[in-house]
C-alpha cells in the first residue's frame, strides 16, 4: 500500500515536470497560466497522497486552502485577459 | 545514522526541487512580467509542497495563503497600473 502510494507520487511529480514543460515554452504568459492551473491540480493529490503517506490529517487542510486560494489566483488571471483586473 | 537516499519519496522531492528551479529561473530571466508573476505563483506552490513534506503544515499553509492568492493579485494590479514589459537594460 505504501510503495503503490509513492509510485503514485512519483507519477504525479513526473506530470508536474510534463506540465512544466509547457510553462517554458508557452507562447503567451496566458498558455502559462493554464499551466499554473494544471500544476495546481496535480499538486493537491499530491498534498492528499502526502497526508495518507504519513497518516496526519491536518496535511488535507493545508491542501483545501491551496484549492481554494489558488482558484482565486488564477480568476485573477483569467480577469486580467479579460478588461484588466 | 544511515540514511537511505535513494527512496521513491526522495524522488518525489527531487522533482519538485526541479520544479522550483525552473520557475526561479523563469521569473529572474523573463522580460514579459506577466509572466514572471505566473512563474512566481508556480514556485510558491513548489515551495509550499517541499514545506509540507518538511512536515511543516502551518507555514506550507501560509505560504499557501500569502504565496498562491495574495501576492499573484497584488503582482497582478502592479503590473496593470504600470507596464507590462520590462525594459531591456
Amino acid at each position: 500500500m505504501k510503495t503503490l502510494l509513492e509510485l503514485a507520487l512519483v507519477l504525479a511529480a513526473a506530470a508536474a515536470l510534463l506540465s512544466v514543460y509547457r510553462l517554458i515554452k508557452g507562447p503567451e504568459a496566458f498558455s502559462r497560466a493554464v499551466a499554473l492551473d494544471v500544476l495546481t491540480l496535480i499538486t493537491m493529490p499530491m498534498m492528499a497522497g502526502l497526508a495518507l503517506w504519513v497518516r496526519r490529517s491536518i496535511y488535507l487542510d493545508v491542501a483545501l486552502v491551496y484549492a481554494v486560494l489558488s482558484f482565486l489566483g488564477v480568476m485573477a488571471l483569467a480577469r486580467y485577459a479579460d478588461r484588466g483586473v | 545514522m544511515n540514511v537511505d537516499i535513494l527512496t521513491l519519496m526522495n524522488l518525489v522531492d527531487l522533482l519538485i526541487c526541479l520544479v522550483v528551479l525552473v520557475s526561479a529561473i523563469g521569473v529572474a530571466v523573463h522580460r514579459n512580467l506577466l509572466a514572471a508573476v505566473v512563474f512566481a505563483g508556480v514556485a510558491s506552490l513548489a515551495v509550499s509542497y517541499l514545506f509540507l513534506r518538511l512536515a511543516a503544515p502551518d507555514v506550507a499553509m501560509t505560504e499557501a495563503a500569502i504565496g498562491a492568492g495574495l501576492s499573484t493579485v497584488i503582482f497582478l494590479i502592479a503590473v496593470r497600473k504600470t507596464r507590462e514589459t520590462e525594459d531591456g537594460s
